[in-house]
């Protein structure tokens, strides 16, 4: 069998979704057999490749993170949402309940902690928010999920060998599947 | 004590009538997914997860509403009625704020527990994003419309166990909401006794004691048909 190649993402998430891919511990061994890990946060920041596995964390919150997941999905064969966010928004989307501008002036001037002297950022390098936060599926085509904050370790795992073993992932069992 | 014998499954199961084909599925171990259904408060067959398919009825019928009859032929496990509990689910997850990491209920929310049961990994429909309030006014207890369904459980047991009837329904579609008394904070109601049966009641995260941090929210729900039954002792 030839190699995979291997990518992850992060989008509009936290991180914990890495976090949880870490916790899969010494089994990283054994993706390593199967696979390369050409991209990946924690790893460097060069243009996305064209690879078998992108797994993308965060929902999609700007007009650099939607380019971006445009890419992906044209450089990658198979798409796996990894997480709540990038599958149903989760907390990343809870600032859809409220105007852009609203937050944003909650986060950099208003609060209380900046002592009356926030200010916005405004650097042209700084990525713009889009209005609304939207999940993976809303702009791509999605092949498969992992849902859960931050979703199981042995989840990743399973859904991560499955597919370098060519085979389907299947989560539609209580053991498997975790939101929150 | 008169016997009629319904099918449900393909198996043949000896029933008195009077009972529901929820009360009778449960009773033979069949399982049926339900989110309105109280034990010990009256059924409104709101949730729609307990349809039930019926030899001769085209329409699908609410399990906890209907009743047994004689010779019935009921099936609950086709891939029609899946379909449809699947969809159900997703419409309640994308209809308000179900975001469970941040919820008070999470691990012991039995919406939560649903969507594990149905397999639902990933939601099919827009999230509407309503502006929902929450009413912290009361001195113990907290309700979260963002993580309310609508089951109306918590106004069923409010009417019919402890007979103060705080709660109610205003409203109808995405603007439905549970009020207390005529849509006044909860903290300044003259008719909640602060039993707390409402509490254990919810399903979800909706109402949920100040006590309790995320994750600690521990709801009893069967006390309430323990409450009834013992109530019905002669002694």
């Amino acid at each position: 069998m030839s190699r995979k190649k291997l990518a992850t993402v992060w989008l509009g998430g936290c991180s914990g979704c890495h976090m949880s891919l870490l916790d899969i511990d010494e089994r990283i061994l054994e993706v390593a057999k199967l696979a390369d890990i050409v991209k990946c946060p924690v790893v460097d920041g060069k243009e996305l490749p064209e690879v078998d596995i992108t797994l993308v964390e965060g929902a999609v919150t700007s007009d650099e993170h939607l380019e971006e997941i445009l890419h992906i999905r044209k450089q990658s064969k198979i798409l796996v949402a990894l997480g709540d966010c990038a599958v149903m928004t989760n907390v990343t989307g809870m600032r859809n309940y409220f105007e852009l501008d609203d937050c944003l002036n909650t986060a950099y001037k208003t609060a209380i902690s900046n002592d009356g002297q926030g200010e916005m950022p405004a650097s042209p390098f700084v990525m713009h928010l889009n209005q609304k936060v939207v999940p993976l599926q809303e702009v791509v085509h999605v092949d498969h999920v992992i849902p859960g904050c931050p979703p199981d370790a042995n989840t990743i795992f399973y859904v991560l060998s499955e597919l370098l073993n060519n085979r389907i992932p299947d989560l539609s069992d209580v053991k498997k599947l975790h939101y929150g | 004590m008169t016997t009629i014998t319904i099918q449900v499954n393909g198996k043949q199961l000896a029933t008195e009538p009077d009972k529901t084909i929820l009360e009778v599925c449960r009773a033979n171990d069949i399982e049926i997914l339900t989110m309105c259904h109280l034990k010990g408060v009256m059924d409104v067959g709101a949730c729609r997860l307990c349809l039930v398919e019926i030899e001769g009825i085209n329409k699908l019928l609410s399990a906890c509403t209907t009743k047994v009859a004689a010779n019935m032929v009921i099936r609950t496990d086709t891939e029609r009625i899946k379909k449809y509990q699947r969809i159900t689910t997703e419409l309640f997850f994308a209809e308000r704020n179900h975001v469970c990491s941040v919820c008070v209920a999470n691990g012991k929310c039995e919406l939560q527990q649903l969507g594990y049961k149905v397999g639902m990994d990933h939601i099919r429909y827009p999230f509407l994003y309503p502006k929902c309030e929450l009413d912290s006014s009361h001195a113990w207890y907290v309700i979260d419309h963002n993580r309310c369904i609508m089951c109306t459980r918590c106004v069923r047991v409010c009417n019919e166990v402890e007979g103060a009837h705080n709660w109610d329904v205003m409203n109808r579609g995405t603007q439905v909401r549970v009020i207390s008394d005529f849509n006044s904070p909860w903290g300044e109601s003259v008719t909640c006794t602060s039993c707390g049966k409402c509490v254990h009641a919810c399903p979800t995260g909706a109402i949920w004691p100040k006590a309790i941090v995320q994750g600690q929210l521990e709801k009893k729900p069967g006390i309430i048909n323990e409450l009834v039954e013992k109530r019905k002792m002669k002694l």
